[in-house]
């Protein structure tokens, strides 16, 4: 089965666990991140927030704030009308400018009517925090309350309130409020094709990002230049938004992100706080600060979509899939920035197939991108459909799946293909046959085991980004790239990269990074992209340099020798897919309902490894925030009020550190001749399967299919009832 | 948040006399121990308060005094210092479990006794700014909304659960609440100092707002008594308890002569059962028992629309902390 390609043993610096180039300083206290930095007099900003689900502002008197001593700028939707982003039609289209243009329901950074609790309203900046909190205290909003909606189901009801006036189905690009749909072959016949036909509906919650640094911003103007301290998933991408937000040119805005404590995808592009910070930078002629607490960045930015998935599957006898069927609705909050997607489907090969998935507003908080925005929530439910077809005719779920998921075919080539090394290796690694119930919840007593198995495989495309490389006389090397970490170990790993194309120990490279005037266009950090993109390109200026060096020489005096590349890398028309496949065993304590995971077993493909320290807790990391969306978290409505009940760590029931199992992880390696020294995608690939794999496994322990995340003890305990 | 003004006390006196001149002068005070849960409620803006009286001062209420018939702790102990009694641990196991069990090892490292006692609900609608009951309200809004934490036990007109760990632990123990305020020190019972809403729906015990709880009295337990804290909770840390169970029992060989069972997390005071204590009372402890216990635990339970979970835990949490005490 496996392709012939040369083993993968570790290059001179690449391969091997390397500590983070910037480790020290994270540890010790020293690296300033962006709320750090203070800035001579600097003054402090906070948001007015809806209370309301859904409201129109009849009127807003913000006198007595503005007139509070220590106030220097109050705006609000009457006085500061900025369109935040694309508005709200990005549908996967989040860097478009025309989308900005085209839209029909704009976000602005404040928006009247208020449509989700949390909404903003109305922002101050003032000579202290307090002063600014006081002041927000002074604002009289007159409010008429309107109707609201929070469930995505109910939303399309005819009766439902409208979020907008046309309606609460998303409208895409082109403003149609239709779903997204997607068809192959003839659903009917492929129906029609089967022994025997299932149907099942899973449903997934609500979960914030939850990255430990809240958003924030500290906007400088110098006439006509902006500068914004700000923690971003792309500096490049920031920069350009908001200068199109705001109406600059590009070269006029500044954006400064040295650390930052996550984002998982909540801070791509810019943010509402880059935009109310600038504006009233600009107002009050000082820098101002605008840092969120914790409650506000949970309901003020977004988090994954929840959803509905009603699934209907063909399948012969033998376990051949012939039909595959789904109908979902996305709960995309007031404002669609995302696209509300579920994947999951297309990972398996079957002929005829039929999709709709429906991106519906609501009036609870803005979903948009979380860590594989649409992978592990879709992945959940067709895998856990799968795994019950696989039951319901009798067949081990790991077999069901080697008969029916994708493979390359003539059509369609991969650069490589791993999935069925990855699932194998993983068999036994886990000792499946052995842990797995053959009758599932057979296991006697209360706490009852059983083992569960998902599979994925994740674009790893390539593309564009640019990198510059300077070498001095002494033979000290700089790199330049517009990468910034957000917590995968980008400097590091840009080093290593260098320092592997340049032939040069790492000590030797230093990186630059996060500074749009110092450095050139990367491609952002979201999407699992930095590696493999900006990655390439820091291997083709480094071999640019290379030859310059050959030519001319290493430099002499106050001489430098500098190259850049912005290479634009295909994969030759072959899919270029990384692989993984997670085996869980649970413990269910059917008594107390407690799901405990005594054993995970995490096998990736993520081809050439660069880091492998780096890579591993990536991995391990993808795989906690998996596990919390399937037995803990979630963001609770009050359905009478539209009041959100567990924002923040606490109530929203993230893990902590005493929640987390062992977690096994092993790579695959393979380098298919791609990307930088045939490194593929990791960072969002851990959390695609965790939450199928445990539910699949809490069915073999209990026999009692979960199709609800979170899978908390009520659910367990109700099933058991 | 509001501006505020923060009195350190050094002693218990300094305290009552802050809070006597804050009431006179109308301004709304709160007494700090760790802080821990007060400051959170200042910022969220669910507990107004203009005058912190710090109580980390003092230095007089955090000890841990014995004689032969009580065992007297300081309000102000840490929930590290009291988890870490070696003396109390052998006695009284199950005030020290229950400590070792509260929120985070930071949280106890500075959280107190008397805080953890007297602390606030955590309900969602109260922790998230709704006008109940218990935030001077005149409604419940769990009776109809998202009560999957609420009571089973006691509830009405407010259903809020006590969310405190050590207050089971010190009921079972029979303990007595020392209490110092303007008008002097009082001792309250148990049944005394927690009152069910139906009898004040604003708050979880019969303190003043001017008075303190500066410490509690154990009886010393009869020789042979064993005691245990079962806590269910829904992570493996920084949690209450969804269910929790503390039991002490005097035994003669393997006989239990007297059982105390007060459940926490599923009433809106740490839960006496009374009908398990008799019917523990005498019997010879083992799973069967166990079993039974557990099942009679529920037999009076009331739940809510979204809460039936709980009986099937308190069940289970019952038998099980039962057969942690069945001799080896």
């Amino acid at each position: 089965m496996s392709e012939a390609f040369e083993p993968v043993t570790p290059l001179q610096t690449i391969g091997h666990a390397t500590a983070r180039v910037d480790a020290i300083e994270r540890v010790n206290g020293s690296a300033k991140y962006s709320r750090d930095i203070k800035l001579p007099g600097m003054l402090y900003a906070r948001v007015l927030r809806s209370p309301h689900p859904h409201a129109r502002i009849l009127s807003i008197d913000a006198s007595a704030a503005s007139a509070l001593p220590g106030v220097r700028a109050v705006i609000t939707h009457e006085n500061a009308q900025i369109v935040w982003g694309s508005g709200s039609i990005s549908g996967g289209r989040q860097y478009s400018d025309p989308s900005k243009d085209a839209t029909l329901h704009r976000r602005y950074i404040f928006n009247n009517p208020a449509r989700h609790v949390g909404d903003s309203i109305a922002a101050v900046a003032a000579v202290d925090r307090h002063t600014a909190e006081h002041a927000l205290s002074l604002i009289k909003v007159a409010y008429e309350q309107l109707p609201f909606v929070l469930e995505p189901e109910a939303a399309l009801a005819d009766a439902a309130p409208k979020v907008w006036p046309e309606g609460n189905v998303c409208p895409d690009f082109r403003n149609n409020l239709e779903p997204m749909v997607s068809n192959a072959g003839d659903i009917d016949a492929g129906f029609a094709a089967a022994d025997e036909v299932f149907e099942g509906r899973y449903d997934t919650a609500f979960i914030h990002n939850a990255q430990m640094e809240p958003r924030c911003a500290l906007a400088h103007w110098e006439g006509d230049k902006l500068t914004l301290y700000t923690p971003s998933q792309g500096i490049s991408n920031c920069r350009h938004d908001t200068a199109r937000d705001l109406g600059l040119e590009d070269h006029q805005v500044r954006i400064v992100c040295n650390y930052m404590g996550g984002g998982f995808g909540n801070k791509n592009q810019n943010q509402d706080t880059d935009l109310i910070a600038a504006t009233l930078s600009k107002r009050a002629n000082a820098p101002v600060m605008l840092e969120m607490s914790r409650r506000e960045d949970w309901l003020g930015v977004h988090g994954r979509w929840p959803t509905v998935q009603y699934y209907k599957i063909g399948v012969k006898q033998d376990g051949t899939l012939t039909a595959m069927q789904m109908r979902a609705y996305s709960g995309m909050g007031p404002y669609r920035k995302n696209s509300g997607g579920l994947s999951g489907m297309e990972a398996y090969a079957c002929e005829h197939r039929a999709r709709t998935i429906f991106p519906v507003y609501t009036n609870r908080t803005t979903s948009g991108n979380f860590r594989g925005p649409s992978e592990p929530h879709g992945f959940f439910g067709i895998e856990s459909m799968m795994d019950d077809v696989a039951f319901r005719i009798g067949m081990d779920p790991v077999q069901f799946t080697l008969k029916n998921m994708l493979r390359p075919t003539d059509a369609q080539p991969f650069t490589n293909y791993s999935l069925e090394d990855c699932i194998l290796r993983g068999t036994e690694l886990f000792d499946w046959s052995t842990r797995r119930q053959a009758i599932p919840g057979s296991d006697p007593g209360a706490i009852k085991r059983g083992a569960g198995f998902a599979f994925m495989m994740f674009r790893a495309g390539v593309g564009s980004s640019s990198a510059i490389v300077r070498v001095d006389s002494k033979g000290h090397y700089t790199l330049f790239v517009g990468v910034t970490d957000i917590g995968p170990g980008a400097k590091t790993t840009m080093g290593m990269i260098a320092a592997e194309a340049l032939g040069v120990p790492l000590a030797q490279v230093d990186v630059v990074a996060g500074d749009t005037d110092r450095c050139p266009y990367s491609v952002g950090e979201s999407g699992s992209r930095t590696t493999i993109m900006t990655g390439y390109a820091v291997v083709e200026a480094a071999k640019d340099l290379k030859q310059q060096i050959a030519a001319q020489g290493m430099p002499t005096g106050n001489a430098v020798l500098i190259a850049s590349a912005t290479p634009q890398p295909t994969t030759d028309g072959k899919s270029r897919q990384c692989f993984g496949a997670h085996f869980v065993e649970v413990e269910v304590d059917t008594q107390l309902g407690t799901t405990r995971i005594s054993k995970y077993v995490a096998v990736h493909e993520s081809g050439r490894i660069i880091n492998p320290q780096t890579t591993r807790d990536q991995i391990r990391g993808a795989i906690i925030q998996g596990i919390g969306q399937a037995l803990y978290e979630d963001l609770h409505y009050d359905p009478a009020s539209g009041q959100p009940l567990t924002p923040g760590y606490y109530r929203a029931r993230h893990l902590t550190h005493a929640d987390i199992p062992p977690i096994e992880v092993d790579f695959i390696e393979v380098d298919d001749g791609y990307g930088p020294f045939g490194a593929k995608t990791a960072g969002e690939a851990g959390i695609i399967m965790a939450p199928a794999a445990v539910a699949n496994a809490i069915f073999n322990a209990t026999g009692k299919r979960m199709t609800s995340l979170p899978i908390t003890r009520n659910k367990i305990l109700e099933a058991h009832a | 948040m509001r501006a505020l003004s923060n009195i350190n006390a050094r002693s218990i006196a300094e305290a009552v006399a802050a809070a006597r001149q804050a009431n006179d002068a109308g301004q709304a005070f709160a007494f700090s121990g760790g802080g821990t849960d007060l400051l959170q409620q200042i910022k969220d803006g669910t507990a107004a308060v203009d005058v912190i009286i710090n109580l980390r001062p003092v230095t007089d209420a955090s000890q841990i005094t014995s004689n032969q018939t009580e065992t007297v702790i300081g309000g102000l102990i840490t929930l590290t210092d009291l988890a870490a009694d070696a003396t109390l641990a052998q006695r009284m196991r199950v005030l020290t479990e229950a400590a070792a069990s509260v929120a985070t090892p930071q949280i106890r490292n500075v959280a107190t006794l008397a805080g953890n006692v007297t602390q606030r609900p955590w309900c969602w609608y109260y922790r998230n700014g709704f006008q109940c009951f218990k935030a001077g309200g005149d409604q419940c809004y769990s009776v109809n909304g998202e009560n999957q934490q609420h009571a089973i036990f006691g509830g009405g007109p407010s259903f809020i659960v006590h969310p405190s760990d050590t207050a089971p632990a010190l009921v079972a123990l029979r303990a007595a609440f020392d209490v110092a305020g303007p008008s002097g020190n009082r001792t309250l019972s148990a049944e005394e100092f927690f009152v069910l809403p139906s009898q004040n729906p604003a708050r979880e015990n019969s303190m003043l707002n001017t008075e303190l709880l500066v410490g509690v009295r154990l009886p010393t337990p009869a020789e042979n008594t064993v005691s245990t804290y079962f806590k269910v909770m829904d992570r493996e840390a920084w949690t209450h308890a969804e269910v929790s169970v503390a039991v002490v029992l005097e035994m003669s060989a393997a006989t239990i002569t007297s059982a105390s069972i007060v459940l926490g997390g599923v009433a809106p005071i740490p839960w006496r059962s009374l009908e398990v204590e008799r019917f523990l009372s005498g019997k010879t402890l083992d799973a069967a028992t166990a079993q039974q216990a557990g099942a009679m635990a529920i037999a009076n339970a009331q739940p809510l629309a979204k809460n039936r979970h709980k009986l099937p835990m308190t069940s289970a949490a019952v038998e099980r902390a039962l057969l942690r005490l069945v001799p080896a």
